[in-house]
């Protein structure tokens, strides 16, 4: 039965499986994938004489589909990391291979025996310097409406981020946040959640904070870095960033998966990393990458802002996926 | 002719016509009644056999308010949308036929834009910094700006305008059909205008509004984008949940559960229709 749906639905999705020399890359399109275009399947088809072709967005549920039915036209794709760790105990994933992979500059933070990193971000409180005045120092002040009032914006969907930022402004350690409390979280969430706009995607946030409908928020660096870019009044704390990750995995019977493997030391090697990062502004997981990059790229990206830095646990979210969700969309909807 | 040799003529036309619908019903079937019978496998076997996912869907607080709010908007926006497009629809029918195509290009037009990009549009119109409240705000008539997005009412503003074609074009066929010398005579006989509109017109176009309405409020019940952008998280509805489930958080049983129940209320509705209305009037047939 369930090969009967999933076959349905792959064989509707088939249109682009690659031949011999070809794999598909797929990520979540906009200027991230441009990026990844750019910086990693280009230079790797010109030396490996390989094409990558471009798929996308990621979907989770196409993925599981495809790998039910036996059907793979995906060769490498991105994903967020707590979900790389989750399918990879769903048996979704094909074990790297890291013969093929050199693995000692990798930063151990971001790759495992089923996923390499593919970059990874920050989130960082930002501001419209127009529609703030004076300058929020912290996850505390978002929450504070009397001193800092408007309306602030959050990500919309249940990932790790906006949990540990509540118990950090209600002063949990952060060496304290896991397991996290989620009574707490929420009735901390439940003291501004009627000035709370809410945003499902990286061009909404930008949006949100430039027109200053929102006027503060917890943003990915990346988009910080890009509405810099684009000369927006735009004030940034690093104070108490949250770092996760985008991972490459290659998916249970991929067809092309020598070329995958190929590819993923190429996206991983310093000169991909650093190229990414530089028109990305997310951080390179290849510890050797920052020596091909320019000084100012460097400062902006999160690995200069270390200090206070905080990791949300991949693995304890890969663990309580289901229930953090189920009980993150009641609470929205009430 | 006897009834038997009446029968005896009609009998062999049905096979017939059978014969030239198959390859129309093997699409049918293969197309629409395969994955649905698939889809509600799917729903009582992952990921154990059992109607779990039915009870779980069916006795939990917040699963009930979503599948209540998709009614309530698919409603809502039903309701305004008729209000609003019987006027158009009635000059259109009524005005010279070259000016009425070139107002039928303009509302075709519009629904060959990308749907993204009109929702977009109206964001940036309905926010808080928007257009509509600078431009109120500037006027004086409001020192705060109007709540007009992430909320009900912008849901409503959003979906009436991409789905006032859907109820015009019907409405237009229907409103055509109606002769003039109706409504002169209605006058003739000491009618008012809105007597003659209650009893004359509204009663005769209301095949084109329960055609038009029943396509706008099925399509309003599986909209995901509309709602997505311009509504509020407490105004979730049924098919972003559904994606959810499905591309997410990957529980497929429950997202085939939930897309099944939609579909049944959907097809009790529809049957509900059929009876109020008459089928030759609930598709359209005037």
């Amino acid at each position: 039965m369930k090969l009967i749906f999933a076959g349905i639905l792959a064989g509707l999705m088939a249109t682009t499986a690659a031949k011999a020399d070809e794999m598909v890359f797929t990520s979540w399109g906009g200027t991230t994938q441009e990026a990844q275009t750019k910086s990693w399947a280009e230079p790797f088809s010109a030396s490996s004489g390989i094409k990558v072709l471009q798929d996308g967005p990621t979907d989770y549920g196409k993925l599981k589909a495809m790998v039910d039915a036996k059907n793979v036209t995906w060769d490498v794709v991105d994903v967020e990391m707590d979900f790389a760790i989750k399918a990879a105990k769903d048996g979704l994933l094909e074990p790297i291979d890291f013969a093929a992979v050199p693995k000692a500059d990798l930063d151990p933070r971001f790759s495992n025996e089923n996923a390499v990193g593919s970059f990874y971000y920050s989130f960082a409180l930002a501001w419209n310097k127009g529609a703030v005045s004076g300058e929020p120092a912290g996850w505390a002040d978002m929450f504070d409406t009397k001193k800092f009032p408007g309306k602030r914006t959050f990500y919309k969907w249940s990932a790790p981020g906006v949990i540990e930022i509540a118990l950090l402004a209600d002063g949990v350690p952060a060496d304290k946040l896991y397991p996290l409390d989620l009574d707490r979280a929420f009735k901390k969430l439940d003291t501004i959640k009627s000035d709370i706009v809410w945003w499902g995607g990286g061009a909404e946030s930008q949006q949100l904070i430039a027109s200053g409908e929102a006027a503060f928020g917890q943003l990915w660096n990346g988009r910080v870095f890009a509405l810099e870019k684009d000369g927006a009044d735009v004030g940034v704390s690093w104070n108490q960033n949250l770092t996760a990750a985008d991972v490459l995995v290659v998916p249970k019977g991929a067809k092309n998966r020598d070329a995958a493997m190929k590819f993923l030391a190429a996206a991983t090697s310093p000169t991909g990393q650093a190229k990414f990062a530089e028109a990305s502004g997310y951080a390179p997981i290849n510890t050797k990458a920052k020596a091909e990059m320019p000084a100012d790229v460097v400062k902006g990206l999160p690995d200069a802002h270390v200090d206070g830095q905080i990791n949300l646990d991949m693995n304890y979210w890969a663990e309580h996926r289901d229930e953090i969700a189920k009980r993150w969309y009641a609470w929205q909807a009430k | 002719m006897s009834v038997e040799a009446q029968q005896g003529i009609a009998t062999p036309r049905i096979p017939a016509g059978l014969g030239g619908l198959l390859p129309a019903l093997i699409l049918i079937g293969l197309f629409f009644v395969v994955p649905v019978l698939a889809l509600l496998l799917r729903s009582v076997t992952d990921p154990a056999p059992g109607l779990q996912n039915y009870a779980a869907l069916l006795g939990d607080g917040t699963y009930a308010r979503v599948f209540f709010n998709t009614f309530l908007v698919a409603a809502v926006v039903t309701i305004v949308t008729v209000l609003v497009a019987f006027p158009v629809a009635w000059m259109l029918a009524i005005m010279p036929a070259a000016l009425a195509s070139i107002l039928f290009g303009i509302i075709i037009l519009s629904m060959w834009t990308n749907l993204l990009t009109r929702t977009y549009a109206w964001m940036v119109l309905l926010q808080r910094t928007g257009v509509i409240n600078r431009a109120l705000m500037g006027a004086g008539i409001i020192d705060q700006p109007l709540p007009l997005i992430n909320n009900l009412t912008g849901v409503t503003i959003g979906m009436v305008y991409i789905m006032l074609p859907f109820m015009i074009l019907p409405l237009v066929g229907t409103l055509r059909a109606i002769d003039p010398m109706t409504l002169r005579a209605a006058a003739l006989c000491g009618a008012s205008p809105l007597a003659a509109f209650r009893r004359i017109l509204l009663p005769l176009s209301l095949p084109g509004i329960a055609a038009g309405g029943l396509m706008v409020f099925v399509m309003s019940l599986g909209y995901f984008v509309t709602p997505a952008l311009l509504g509020g998280t407490s105004n979730m509805m049924l098919a972003e949940m559904i994606a959810q489930m499905i591309q997410s958080l990957l529980n497929w049983g429950l997202g085939s559960a939930a897309a099944f129940i939609l579909l049944v209320v959907t097809m009790a509705l529809y049957a509900l229709q059929l009876r109020l209305v008459g089928s030759k009037r609930a598709v359209g047939g005037a």
